[in-house]
């Protein structure tokens, strides 16, 4: 139990971090070791299908992109922005803390817990059977992607 | 069969883009008109049938082996799928010369269909998480619509709409997953039980909330509309009258009046909450639309307005207003189009949207002229169009509730509306003719056809308005009304 | 006669608007005979349904009570014979009026549709077809409008926005008494006004009396005198409108609520209707252009109407209601007769006109049968009718409202002798080149009308025995004969001399200003218009603060920048500078993008569930 509470406070505190962060590495870098810590949580609640994922695509994937885009940008003028901004964010977030913790107080009884049931077959299963018409979904979503990427890095024609 | 709903804009969405690379027009203008005639086709033979066999949901066979699809057709999904169809059969008519200007017509037409591919499901699905996939096949395809044009604005109201539309889709999981966890369940019969076994009404209350929160905001209710007033207008015209028209009511009203309805039950507090949310939408959307100069805008914000009647209707939950409610969503997506595609007319011919720049095109533009004030009387609610009565459906409604004020209410906003919609008449088709326009021509040949079809369809729906409403809103209306009597009442809240 | 043949009156005129759109502008005389033909037709079938009088049709329309139901009875068959009667008058008189106007197609398509829907709204048994049609008549003044030219659009939409205000209090007022009642049939409906019933009395009143033009909505007549055709005028806001106003007044106060003398709603309506003479009346004398004062006396008339009606008393309803016919022929007539003067003179400006009876003999002898008989002259029938409207108001008791009459005879007699002897008596004017006398289609229908003003006076018996006793038959209290002879309608009785009085004070006072303004007719209404007080009233109106059209619009616009500096700049000041930094904290990886609205957007979202979610856990409480 007290592991899951680290884990979930540091979630928490790498996410605030990474947003906080006004240098884009770091930043990046930061929200990469939140996404390492909920993979962990995944895996410790018995959910290795999504831990993996979580690992490999959000910490690992997309931050070999991110990195890879802020090198390659030069770094611009620096914009300047109000004072304000380094400190109302960390003002509104623990105005936030202190309603969830009230909030999460008065429903945490209520909530009825749900029998744990190991998960039913493989991922494939679970998939292919039980979930089929997500697939027809997910494929809807693709397309969409890449049709926007046509769409939307496409050049002008000249004679149109 | 039904599956073809969503099956066929899919597959010609996925060889559009092959098809462009052969016939850069042509082929793609038949294909995707032809597909929106198939789904009306459809519509009219295979469900209505279905519908008057009651035969609710379908289970779906591979070879003989029973798939693990099951697809749901009642008369409100039916309703919608009609209007889906309609409008879009429409939107691509027109865009068969509207868009030739903006290049890869193909690219163009595989994204809006998968957008319908989307609405379809959307329409079609049985379980919560179904209805948040289905919502972003249609999302996604729109960010990438409304950025179609590639200009600064295009891109910036795209970018806005993206990051709005995530968080209400985040949401939109927060709440699907909390009903998951007390429930064990997504499908709408498992949840509906699930929930009336349940004493949690805090928990319920706040995951009905959350999905306020994230239908809300796709239906564009007035807290949560700010991205509308960027998105529709910088769209092209074709996809701004699909998104007004159809999107905000379908990923918006729809599944909202879906999942209140059906599955939590409309209670009081429920209904209270929809409610002031549709008459604060109606009332702040119709002033700032009287504030505005470009067409579109004011156009865009007329939405919202008219979805917070659509919403004031349903929300009220008896089973006149629930009618009055439909009814008012299928002419809006009527009318609302026309508008959205007669603006698109006025900005090809002329180059601008500002209605302060335009004045006496209706000399050089007869047929859009036309069009535009039977589309704008309609919604205005001015009889014998379509609009009159459904908002007179829905006043009535609200007076045998008891609901005085928000009756007065809605009869004001009525004259607000007309109030703006005389404002776009004048300045942009009566008067003298502005110099610069002495040489603008009518809108090409298959835009006049669409906006002519529509305001038909408009004045027929007003004047035949006793067929539409026994054939195609009554059965809606009452499959709504059953889910209502049957989930209320013995849920905790 | 069957049932189905009421459809007639709607539907022919229908066909007829669509033949006269269908047939190109150059083909002038073919659309002339088939509009003048048609209204030929449809004035044989208004007399042949008035001597049936009993017919009704009906089916089924949208359910629930919700019915197509039309019925013929005394009372919708004379207002139905009256209608048709203007329409062929107008319809000859347009013929060559309207000869040159740019959208003359347009012109009888609206002409034709008004005349359908008031056909209509006259026959219909329920609400729903009578809201129907009453609404469609709003379009067709919209169009009609329009069609003056250069500045009608703002009058068009000035007369929307006001007609649609009216309309939608009625709806309102309908709704609420079908609540009370549980039917929308026109015919099972007999409430008392009381409590919520009140409320829809007052509502459907204003539904009426804004149709009919009374003040406060009133407003946009005199603009559309200048504006709008002159023969759109004389057929909408003179005639057709009073007729279907003051005939659903008559309804309302006899059939739908039963009015009792002396109650407070009774005094409300007699209020409204002393109100709208006196100071419609004010502002019709001091009018310096031809029309625009005969727009004035179309609302000040309505006021006698009202008052009559609110008396409730059998010889004050007889009166208003014969004042209503008789109002719709003298004003349709002299607006006729102003629109021969422009037509020849080009201008209707009291100032430029002058001594035209030399050359417009008849049009001045017929303006001046209908000027007298507006003022109320024995034997015309405005003399009649005014004088059965003063008997009434005298019978309730209240004195003042008879005062308010009386006065407003006075300045409706001084503003005709001022307009009759600014156009037509006086010196010969200077800018105005020799004329012609107008073609017979423009004298027809003026001479026409003055005869009957004439018929109507000398043989009152005829209208009234003929007209008006049927629509009252039940009404009457028993023992409470209705004997019109017993109300001595002669010359010598106390209320009749006072009137003739009231006439001669008139005289003398247009005498006085015209001595005083160095023998200038125009200028005879200055005396009244310097005096103390009124001059600085006159001011206010002239710049339009009575105006509620005006005012509203000033209060919305007030409101919209109010709002727009209250509500919406000082929410962005908050969200640009404060949460628009915590907006850039969250997205600061996406700065280069434009986002500063965005976190605006987002906030007012995450505002918006809170204050859900809020409201959702205190409902559940």
């Amino acid at each position: 139990m007290i592991v899951e509470i680290a884990l979930l406070c540091g979630l928490v505190l790498f996410s605030v971090a990474a947003i906080i962060f006004r240098d884009l590495l770091k930043a990046a870098i930061c929200l990469a070791v939140a996404s390492l810590l909920l993979g962990i949580i995944f895996f410790r609640m018995k959910a290795p299908y999504i831990g993996a994922f979580e690992i490999s695509v959000v910490a690992g994937l997309i931050t070999v992109l991110f990195i890879t885009t802020i090198a390659l940008t030069k770094t611009g003028g620096d914009v300047r922005e109000s004072k304000a901004a380094s400190w109302i964010f960390p003002l509104v977030f623990v105005v936030f803390l202190v309603l969830d913790f009230f909030v999460m107080r008065g429903l945490i009884g209520k909530i009825p817990a749900l029998e744990a049931t190991p998960e039913q077959g493989t991922f494939g299963e679970v998939l292919w059977k039980i979930r089929t018409f997500d697939l027809v979904g997910q494929i809807g979503v693709i397309f969409a992607g890449v049709l926007a990427v046509l769409a939307l890095f496409r050049k002008r024609d000249k004679d149109e | 069969m039904v599956f073809l709903f969503i099956a066929l804009p899919l597959v010609v969405a996925g060889i559009l883009p092959l098809v462009g690379k052969i016939s850069k027009k042509v082929l793609p203008d038949l294909l995707v008109n032809s597909v929106f005639v198939i789904l009306l086709a459809l519509v009219f033979f295979e469900g209505r049938g279905l519908v008057a066999q009651d035969a609710a949901i379908k289970q779906l066979f591979w070879f003989g082996e029973p798939l693990n699809i099951r697809l749901m057709l009642d008369g409100f999904s039916l309703f919608m799928l009609f209007a889906v169809s309609l409008v879009g059969f429409a939107i691509s008519l027109f865009s068969i010369d509207y868009m030739d200007h903006y290049g890869s017509k193909a690219n163009f037409y595989a994204l809006f269909l998968v957008m319908i591919a989307g609405m379809n499901g959307l329409l079609l699905v049985t379980d919560l998480f179904q209805i948040y996939i289905f919502l972003e096949v249609a999302a996604v395809a729109s960010y990438a619509l409304v950025a179609f044009g590639l200009g600064q604005d295009e891109l910036e109201a795209s970018f806005k709409y993206l990051m709005l539309s995530a968080v209400a889709s985040a949401f939109l999981l927060a709440g699907i997953v909390i009903i998951f966890g007390v429930t064990g369940g997504l499908d709408f019969e498992t949840v509906s039980q699930g929930l009336r076994a349940l004493d949690a009404r805090y928990l319920v209350g706040l995951c009905a909330a959350f999905f306020i929160l994230g239908f809300g905001l796709k239906a564009a209710l007035v807290p949560f509309h700010a991205w509308l007033p960027d998105a529709h207008p910088s769209a092209p015209a074709p996809i701004s009258a699909a998104l007004s028209g159809l999107l905000i009511k379908v990923s918006g009203v729809y599944a909202l009046t879906r999942v209140f309805l059906n599955v939590f039950g409309l209670t009081p507090a429920l209904s209270t909450v929809l409610m002031y949310l549709g008459v604060i939408s109606m009332v702040v959307a119709a002033l700032l639309a009287l504030g505005q100069t470009d067409i579109k805008r004011m156009l865009a914000y007329s939405s919202i307005s008219q979805v917070g009647y659509i919403v004031l209707g349903i929300g009220l939950g008896t089973p006149l207003g629930i009618l009055g409610g439909l009814f008012h969503l299928f002419n809006h997506a009527l009318a609302k189009s026309l508008l959205f595609l007669n603006s698109g007319s006025i900005q090809m011919s002329t180059g601008t949207r500002n209605l302060d720049e335009m004045g006496g095109l209706g000399k050089r533009m007869p047929v859009t002229a036309g069009t535009t004030l039977i589309g704008s009387l309609a919604i205005a609610g001015v009889p014998p169009l379509n609009g009159f009565w459904s908002k007179l459906i829905i006043i009535v409604a609200l007076v045998q509730a008891k609901q005085w004020a928000f009756a007065l209410i809605a009869v004001l906003v009525s004259v607000l509306t007309l109030w703006y919609y005389l404002v776009i008449q004048r300045k942009a088709f009566f008067g003298q003719l502005n110099e610069r326009w002495s040489a603008v021509r009518e809108a090409p040949f298959w835009m006049t056809v669409s906006t002519v079809l529509l305001a038909l369809l408009c004045i027929a729906t007003g004047i035949f308005f006793a067929g539409t409403v026994n054939s195609w809103i009554r059965p809606a209306a009452d499959a709504l009304v059953k889910g209502v009597q049957t989930t209320l009442g013995s849920l905790g809240f | 006669m069957t049932g189905p043949m009421l459809l007639l009156p709607i539907f022919l005129p229908v066909a007829i608007a669509l033949i006269a759109i269908l047939i190109p502008s150059r083909v002038r005389y073919v659309r002339e005979g088939i509009s003048v033909l048609g209204s030929v037709v449809l004035l044989y079938f208004g007399y042949a349904f008035f001597t049936i009088k009993d017919l009704t049709w009906k089916v089924s329309w949208l359910g629930n009570g919700m019915d197509f139901d039309l019925r013929l009875y005394h009372f919708s068959a004379f207002i139905l014979l009256g209608l048709a009667g203007f329409l062929f008058l107008i319809t000859l008189y347009s013929t060559v009026k309207m000869k040159n106007v740019p959208r003359v197609r347009e012109y009888y398509a609206y002409v034709f549709l008004t005349a359908a829907f008031a056909n209509g709204a006259t026959l219909s048994n329920n609400f729903v077809p009578l809201i129907f049609f009453w609404e469609g008549l709003l379009l067709t003044l919209y169009g009609l409008i329009t069609i003056g030219g250069k500045d009608s659009n703002r009058t068009a939409v000035k007369s929307f926005i006001l007609g649609g205000f009216c309309d939608f209090s009625m709806i309102l007022g309908v709704a609420i008494l079908w609540k009370i009642t549980g039917t929308l049939t026109l015919s099972e409906i007999s409430v008392k006004p009381e409590g919520l019933a009140a409320v829809s009395f007052i509502l459907m009143v204003i539904g009426a009396i804004g149709k009919a033009g009374a003040m406060p909505f009133h407003t946009w007549i005199p603009d559309a005198a200048i504006d709008a055709p002159v023969s759109v005028m004389a057929f909408i806001p003179a005639a057709l409108e009073k007729l279907l106003g003051i005939y659903f007044l008559a309804r309302i106060t006899l059939d739908f609520f039963q009015l009792e003398k002396n109650s407070t709603l009774a005094i409300v309506l007699m209020t409204i209707g002393a109100a709208t003479i006196v100071l419609a009346v004010f502002m019709a004398l001091i009018q310096k252009d031809f029309k625009r004062l005969l727009s004035y006396h179309a609302v000040s008339q309505v006021g006698y109407m009202i008052l009559g009606i609110g008396t409730a008393v059998p010889i004050g309803i007889a009166g208003g209601i014969f004042h209503m016919i008789n109002h719709a022929m003298y004003k349709c007539g002299l607006f006729l007769s102003s629109g021969s003067v422009e037509h020849r003179c080009g201008t209707t400006e009291l100032k430029k006109l002058g001594g035209m009876r030399q050359e417009m003999p008849l049009t001045a002898f017929g303006f001046a049968v209908c000027a007298l008989a507006i003022s109320g002259v024995w034997p015309l029938n405005g003399f009649v009718s005014k004088e059965m409207v003063f008997h009434g108001a005298v019978e309730t008791g209240y004195i003042v409202f008879a005062i308010a009459a009386w006065v407003g005879a006075i300045l409706t007699f001084a503003s005709f002798l001022k307009a009759g002897h600014s156009v037509f008596l006086g010196p010969r004017s200077q800018d105005v080149p020799a004329v012609k006398e107008s073609e017979s289609p423009v004298l027809i229908p003026i001479l026409t009308l003055a005869g009957l003003c004439i018929l109507f006076g000398v043989y009152n018996k005829l209208p009234l025995k003929g007209f008006i006793e049927p629509i009252l038959e039940g009404h009457v209290e028993a023992g409470e004969h209705l004997d019109f002879s017993s109300h001595a309608l002669a010359l010598f009785n106390p209320i009749a001399l006072i009137s003739v009085g009231c006439l001669v004070i008139a005289l003398l006072l247009h005498l006085y200003g015209w001595r005083k303004a160095g023998q200038k007719a125009y200028l005879a209404s200055e005396p009244v218009h310097k005096f103390p007080v009124i001059k600085q009233i006159y001011d206010l109106a002239e710049r339009r603060i009575f105006d509620i059209y005006e005012q509203g619009v000033r209060f919305l616009k007030w409101l919209s920048g109010v709002l727009f500096k209250l509500i919406d700049r000082p929410i962005d000041a908050v969200y640009e500078k404060g949460v628009t930094a915590v907006g850039r904290a969250f997205t600061g990886l996406l700065q280069a993008a434009h986002t500063g609205h965005y976190a605006n957007y987002l906030a007012w979202s995450i505002g918006g569930l809170l204050a859900v979610a809020g409201i959702i856990s205190l409902l559940l409480r």
